[in-house]
């Protein structure tokens, strides 16, 4: 399992919940019985049932239940494109977030998304079905206010908190490695702009501006309050240091993608410096999300 | 084939009846898993439940949305005089959405709230007094057809505009529900928030029917004959608003389905509005149900939207009309 094998788990002193995430994932993996629970009613530890119904809230259910607790998740999360931890829930059923598949699903608890659609949340509520709406995050803060509704929501309150805690110490640790990389080169914060499919960029109130810079990069976009479509004008004049590159999909034809492909940007990524980031370490916050952080860290030591 | 036109139109009527018997069952017995489609109510504890709560309103809205549908395509097709006239094509429908869109989004109402389908309402009457302002009393295909497109592209913008500068940055995505509707998820209250609109609207059509008949004799005889153009014009607009307008806050557009079903019919009971209006309702809900099975039928993956499986059927069917009118429409 690559998620084993990869970063070196950020070991905090004495007890297991200062694991990262890979770790979690790791100890999840090796646990005796990965196998999803069974419906209808608590769990053998006496945790309630989880079903989410959304990409973004699969990904925070993963990082807290217990093996076992976890009754299904939704159809994306074990797409690597599209979630940071499509290994970890290849081994739950999937669903399609529909009213009628959530009821033969019978979790105790349905987690949903913001983008999930209002009439199956309103459906569900109707039918008794305990649903925990989660906001998506546009900060860490709002990353671990989501771990501790969703943990306090399926009993893992404690998960939550250590999985918080992990988060500090990992973001800590990135940012230190981010003044160390700065105080050898140049003093000033290196300017950034994020370049994703259809020309798409992230500003200020967003996760992705809060993990650039934690990365030590300023976004040289200002004006921008969450998501926005760039020109390749604005581009070429701000001319920032790096261009970082959110690539999804690549293989799969799409008008998004074909930005990439343009005559003034190949020529910019040509004469500028590059960083790459994954495209769903950007699309969702979890505690996982710090990875974005920690590559773009590795790549400009590498620049 | 020597039956009298009303025993002809008696059977027809007799025939989608039983249809509607047949697949209302079959709307009720199919469900949609992981899976993909399943036959059945699932595990005798929640049979009850998805029986009552999941599938029945499925059907209920899937037949009513749809009767909706037929019946004000031939009321319009019958007022205006003209073949291609039908909620969508005409921007009533997305009049509606627009309506709706603004209501919703901007915090004013829940998704099951009467103020919902009140803005839903006011979307499609105004669609249709731009609409009849524009090109509602020239007896000109390509007038009514072409106010129809301006008034669709106009609805959809501001309904784009409306979703961007909504609160929620999710909004924006959800243009996708709107603009091509889905049956997906309903519950009784939308059912119970359909109804107390959608009958009066029907009601209001069925009044104007033999309004709407003397109008083929052109206004000037109908007036002539007694029958107030403008009554029936109010009659229609109103009950059509009021139908329309309810059906669309509670799936979103479904189009074509107003198009394609009078056309069907009138080679079997004729061409006076009085006699297509109850078989358009009837046809309009059967054939929405079964695009609506089709959707529940298809392999396992998000499901299909609604309005994307009556697109693909009454699409080409709009442009064979419009290839078969083309000597009327260079006249």
């Amino acid at each position: 399992m690559p998620s084993c094998r990869g970063r070196s788990p950020l070991l905090a002193p004495s007890t297991g919940h200062y694991l990262s995430l890979p770790a979690l994932a790791c100890i999840g993996l090796l646990a005796a019985d990965p196998a999803p629970g069974q419906p209808g009613g608590r769990t053998s530890g006496g945790l309630p049932s989880v079903a989410s119904i959304n990409l973004c809230t699969d990904q925070l259910v993963l990082s807290l239940a217990a093996p076992g607790q976890i009754l299904s998740l939704s159809w994306l999360s074990a797409d690597p494109e599209e979630s940071m931890l499509a290994e970890a829930a290849a081994r739950y059923p999937l669903n399609y977030g529909s009213a009628e598949e959530l009821l033969e699903i019978g979790a105790d608890v349905v987690v949903a998304g913001a983008v999930t659609s209002p009439f199956t949340r309103q459906l569900l509520r109707r039918l008794g079905t305990t649903i925990v709406d989660v906001e998506a995050a546009a900060s860490l803060a709002d990353v671990e206010r989501n771990l501790a509704q969703v943990g306090a929501a399926i009993g893992r309150d404690d998960e939550a908190a250590g999985l918080v805690a992990a988060m500090r110490v990992r973001a800590g640790s990135v940012q230190a490695r981010a003044e160390s990389i700065r105080a050898e080169a140049s003093a000033a914060p290196r300017s950034a702009i994020v370049v994703r499919p259809g020309g798409f960029t992230i500003g200020r109130d967003t996760l992705a501006n809060e993990l650039l810079e934690l990365a030590g990069l300023t976004n040289s976009i200002a004006g921008l309050d969450r998501w926005g479509s760039l020109s390749i004008e604005t581009l070429l004049e701000r001319e920032p240091e790096f261009i970082v590159f959110t690539r999804y999909r690549a293989g799969e034809p799409s008008l998004a993608n074909a930005i990439f492909a343009h005559p003034a940007l190949v020529s910019l990524a040509g004469a500028q410096k590059t960083l790459a980031v994954e495209s769903r370490h950007f699309a969702c916050g979890a505690p996982e999300s710090l990875a974005a952080a920690e590559a773009l860290i590795e790549q400009m030591a590498a620049n | 084939m020597t039956a009298s036109p009303d025993r002809q139109r008696a059977l027809v009527v007799t025939l989608l009846a039983v249809g509607l018997a047949v697949i209302v069952p079959l709307s009720l017995m199919l469900g949609r898993g992981s899976a993909g489609p399943r036959f059945g109510l699932g595990s005798a504890e929640l049979a009850g439940t998805i029986l009552a709560e999941i599938r029945l309103p499925r059907t209920l809205l899937g037949a009513l949305v749809g009767g909706t549908l037929g019946l004000s395509g031939a009321a319009l097709q019958g007022l205006m005089r003209n073949p291609l006239a039908e909620p969508g094509i005409l921007g009533v429908s997305s009049g509606a959405a627009f309506g709706a869109v603004v209501v919703f989004y901007f915090g004013l109402a829940g998704s099951d709230s009467m103020l919902l389908a009140g803005g839903a309402v006011l979307g499609s009457l105004a669609a249709l007094g731009i609409l009849y302002a524009l090109a509602g009393r020239a007896v000109d295909l390509v007038r009514l057809i072409l106010a129809g497109v301006g008034i669709n592209a106009l609805a959809a913008a501001l309904t784009s505009l409306a979703l961007n500068f909504a609160p929620s940055p999710y909004a924006a995505l959800e243009i996708l529900f709107w603009m091509f509707g889905s049956l997906a998820d309903r519950s009784m209250a939308h059912v119970w928030l359909l109804v107390p609109l959608a009958v009066p609207g029907w009601a209001l059509v069925v009044a104007a029917a033999r309004g709407l008949d003397a109008l083929i004799l052109g206004e000037e005889t109908a007036a002539s004959l007694g029958f107030s153009v403008r009554g029936t014009l109010w009659l229609v607009i109103g009950g059509t608003a009021l139908a329309v307008g309810a059906s669309v806050a509670v799936t979103g557009v479904v189009a074509f389905v107003g198009l394609v079903v009078p056309h069907l019919l009138r080679p079997f009971v004729g061409y006076r509005p009085s006699r297509l209006l109850l078989p358009s309702f009837l046809a309009g809900a059967l054939i929405t149900l079964a695009a609506d099975i089709a959707i529940r039928l298809m392999p396992p993956g998000p499901e299909l939207k609604l309005g994307v499986v009556t697109a693909l059927i009454g699409a080409p069917f709009f442009l064979h009309l419009v290839l078969s009118s083309r000597g009327r429409l260079g006249a």
